[in-house]
C-alpha cells in the first residue's frame, strides 16, 4: 500500500470516526441543513409543478399554436405552398367560406338532423389525437365528440350527409354516404363539427354555389374556371414560441390574424418571475446555511484545537488537516440532503393527495425530476465544502506545539 | 539560537553547546519563562531556531547524522514533518488523546500512520503501563493518570529515537505523578529511547537518574535583553 493512499485512508477513518462519535453534534448540523433545504425543495417543486403543468397545457393544447385570420382574403395555392414551406409552420390548409361549409348529418339511431360545420383536414391535423384516423376521399369524416353524441354514432358507423340549395328556382337536395373514421375529444373541438378532407369541403361549397360536382354525381352549373382561391385558412405553428413571429409576419404582409399569444406571454412571464423569487429565496437560504455551517466548523476548530494539534504532532501535514472539516462537511451535506429529500417526498405525497381533485389530467402540483435532486445535492455539498474550507483554513494554522502544552 | 521579542524586551535563548547521546535521559528543570519550552520545541524539531551554528541529529547508532539546521534553513517543512513522524514521540501535559478513538487506536495512531503492522506492540505496552483492561474503552472513561499512561504508550508505540515530554505529570497528584514518571523512565530505558523531560520537580527526577541540563539566565544592564544559556 503506497504512502498517500494509506495516509488518505487514515484521514478518512479518523474524520469519520470523529464525526460519528460526536453524533449528537453531527445530527444537529444535518438537521439544520435539512431544515433549510427541505422547504426550498418544496417551494421549487410547487413552482415547477404548477408552472410546469401550465406550460405543458399551453404546449400540448394545439389551439395555442393556432393563428386565425380575421375577415376573409384571397389565398391561392402559391400562397399556401409558400407558407407550408416555412419551418415554423406545422400545418396549414385552405378554408372555404364558412357559410358554404355546413352539412346536414343524419344517422339511423337519432331522429334529428344535425347541421354540422365542415372543417377541412389533412394528414398532420394538429387537433387530432395520434390514434384518430385522418379521413381521405369524399366519403370519410371525423366527428367532434359533441356531434357524435347527438348522432349517437361510434367509429365505423355510416351516416348520411345532405346538402340543400335553391337552384334555378327549385329546391335541390343531394346526399352522400359518409363513414365515421374517427371521433375527436371534446377539448380539441367543442362545437358540432365534422373534419372532412379538403375535396369534400370544396365539393360542398361548389354544390351550394350552384355548380356541379362530377365526382359525386351532383348536377349543376359548369365548374369554376381558372385557379381557385380561398377566403381563409387554418394555420398552426410548430411550437408556441413561433406563434407571435408568424402572426407578425402575416400582419406585415397585410393579413390581420389572432392568436393566443397573450396567454402564452402571461404564463411565460409568470414562470420567469416565480423563478426569480425562488432563486432569491434559495440564495438567501443556502448562504445562511453556509455561514452557519462555516461558523460552526470555525468554532469546532477551536474546540478541537488540541486534538488537531495532536494529529499535527504525530505527523499529519497542514494539507492533511484541512481534509478533516472538509470531509465532515461533505458528510453533513450528503446526509442533510438525504434527510431533506425524505422530508420533501413525504410532503410531496400529502400535497398532491390534498390537491388531487383540483388538478387537471392528473398532473401533480408538486413534483421534482431526478435531475432536481441531483442539482440540490450539488449545491448543498458545494456550499458545505465552501464553508468547511473556512474551518479548514483555520485548522491549517494550528501549530503542532499547541498540543504540547496547555494554552 | 532563538530570539523573541515581547513588550520591548528581547528574550534570547542560546545553546553554545549541547550533546545528547543515544539512550540518554535528560531533564530540563526550570520555572516557566526561562525558555524551557522554547528549547523543548527546538529539540522536538517543531520550532525553527532563529540561527543555528550546527544542529545534527543521529537517529540510530551508526546512522549518518541528519543536518537539521540545513533542513530548517531550506524550509523543508515536509522533511521535518516526516522526521518527526518517524523519529520523535511526544507526551503532552494533559490529554492529547483523540476522544473519538479507543485507547488501543490512540496508542496505535503513529504506528497506523506509518503503516506499521499489528504485532502485539500495543498490547504489550498497555500491559507494561497497566492499562490493558482499558484498551477498548474511550479515553473519557479513564482517570487523568490513566490517560497520561495512554499518552506515554502512544509516544513510544512506534519506537521513536527520542521522546519529548513537557511536564507530563504536572496535572496529576504528587503520588500518581511520581509513579507514572518512574514507569515512563523505566520504559524508555528498557526500549533504549532517548528521553527529554521538562519538569519542575527536580527532587524526584534526580532519583530516576536523569541528567540535568545547566542553564543560566542573565539580563543586560539596560534590562532590554534577557538571555538564557543552556549547556550540557
Amino acid at each position: 500500500m503506497s504512502n498517500p493512499i494509506r495516509k488518505m485512508r487514515n484521514i478518512f477513518r479518523l474524520a469519520l470516526t470523529d464525526y460519528f462519535y460526536e453524533w449528537q453534534m453531527s445530527s444537529c448540523f444535518v438537521l439544520a441543513l435539512a431544515a433549510v433545504l427541505a422547504p426550498m425543495m418544496i417551494l421549487f417543486a410547487l413552482k415547477f409543478g404548477i408552472i410546469g403543468s401550465m406550460m405543458e397545457q399551453l404546449i400540448e393544447d394545439p389551439r395555442n399554436r393556432e393563428i386565425r385570420p380575421v375577415g376573409s382574403g384571397h389565398y391561392d395555392s402559391e400562397w399556401f405552398n409558400a407558407v407550408r414551406a416555412k419551418s415554423e409552420v406545422a400545418f396549414v390548409i385552405p378554408r372555404t367560406r364558412s357559410l358554404a361549409a355546413t352539412m346536414q348529418l343524419k344517422s339511423d339511431r337519432a331522429h334529428r338532423i344535425i347541421p354540422t360545420e365542415l372543417i377541412p383536414t389533412a394528414a398532420g391535423e394538429p387537433l387530432f389525437h395520434k390514434s384518430v384516423r385522418i379521413p381521405v376521399g369524399l366519403n370519410q369524416i371525423v366527428l367532434s365528440e359533441s356531434a357524435a353524441n347527438k348522432l349517437k354514432v361510434k367509429v365505423g358507423d355510416q351516416i348520411d350527409g345532405s346538402l340543400n340549395r335553391r337552384h334555378n328556382g327549385t329546391n335541390e337536395r343531394v346526399h352522400v354516404k359518409l363513414t365515421v373514421v374517427g371521433i375527436t375529444h371534446l377539448a380539441a373541438f367543442a362545437r358540432d363539427g365534422a373534419f372532412a378532407p379538403l375535396d369534400l369541403v370544396i365539393a360542398t361549397e361548389d354544390f351550394l354555389d350552384g355548380r356541379a360536382v362530377q365526382a359525386l354525381g351532383w348536377q349543376g352549373d359548369s365548374p369554376l374556371e381558372g385557379e381557385r382561391s380561398f377566403p381563409g385558412f387554418r394555420l398552426y405553428a410548430s411550437s408556441i414560441d413561433y406563434v407571435a413571429g408568424l402572426r407578425d409576419g402575416l400582419t406585415a404582409s397585410g393579413i390581420e390574424a389572432r392568436t393566443r399569444a397573450a396567454d402564452i406571454d402571461i404564463v411565460q412571464t409568470m414562470e420567469r418571475q416565480l423563478s426569480a423569487v425562488f432563486w432569491f429565496v434559495a440564495v438567501i437560504g443556502l448562504t445562511g446555511f453556509s455561514f452557519s455551517l462555516g461558523a460552526n466548523l470555525w468554532a469546532n476548530v477551536d474546540r478541537k484545537k488540541k486534538e488537531l494539534s495532536v494529529l499535527r504532532l504525530v505527523g499529519f501535514r497542514t494539507s492533511d488537516i484541512v481534509w478533516f472539516p472538509v470531509l465532515q462537511a461533505l458528510l453533513t451535506g450528503i446526509l442533510g440532503w438525504l434527510v431533506a429529500s425524505l422530508i420533501y417526498l413525504g410532503v410531496e405525497t400529502s400535497i398532491n393527495r390534498m390537491l388531487l381533485t383540483q388538478v387537471e389530467d392528473g398532473n401533480p402540483v408538486c413534483r421534482l425530476l431526478p435531475l432536481h435532486f441531483e442539482i440540490a445535492l450539488a449545491f448543498t455539498v458545494g456550499a458545505a465544502v465552501l464553508a468547511a474550507a473556512l474551518g479548514g483554513y483555520r485548522a491549517a494554522r494550528i501549530q503542532p506545539s499547541d498540543g504540547l502544552r496547555e494554552i | 539560537m532563538m530570539t523573541r521579542m515581547a513588550e520591548g524586551i528581547e528574550f534570547r535563548l542560546t545553546v553554545p553547546s549541547l550533546q545528547i547521546s543515544l539512550g540518554e535521559k535528560i531533564a530540563l528543570i526550570g520555572h516557566s519563562g526561562c525558555g524551557k519550552s522554547t528549547l523543548l520545541d527546538i529539540l522536538a524539531m517543531i520550532l525553527r531556531p532563529t540561527g543555528a551554528g550546527a544542529f545534527r541529529f543521529r537517529p540510530e547508532k551508526e546512522a549518518a547524522p541528519i543536518d537539521v539546521a540545513k533542513a530548517w534553513s531550506q524550509k523543508d517543512l515536509n522533511f521535518m514533518g516526516d522526521l518527526r513522524k518517524h523519529r520523535i514521540g511526544y507526551v503532552m501535559q494533559t490529554g492529547g488523546l483523540l476522544s473519538y478513538l479507543t485507547v488501543r487506536d490512540n496508542i496505535n495512531l503513529s504506528r497506523q500512520l506509518l503503516g506499521m503492522p499489528d504485532d502485539g506492540t500495543v498490547e504489550e505496552l498497555a500491559k507494561n503501563l497497566g492499562i490493558e483492561r482499558h484498551l477498548d474503552k474511550r479515553p473519557e472513561l479513564l482517570s487523568t493518570g490513566e490517560r497520561q499512561r495512554v499518552a506515554i504508550g502512544r509516544a513510544l508505540a512506534h519506537h521513536p529515537s527520542i521522546v519529548i515530554a513537557d511536564e507530563p505529570t504536572a496535572s496529576l497528584d504528587p503520588i500518581a505523578a511520581r509513579k507514572i514518571m518512574a514507569l515512563f523512565v523505566e520504559l524508555v530505558e528498557e526500549m533504549q529511547i532517548t528521553v527529554i523531560i521538562a519538569s519542575h520537580d527536580w527532587k524526584h527526577i534526580k532519583k530516576l537518574g536523569l541528567r540535568r541540563l545547566a542553564h543560566r539566565t542573565s539580563q543586560n544592564s539596560a534590562g532590554t535583553i534577557t538571555e538564557t544559556k543552556v549547556t550540557g
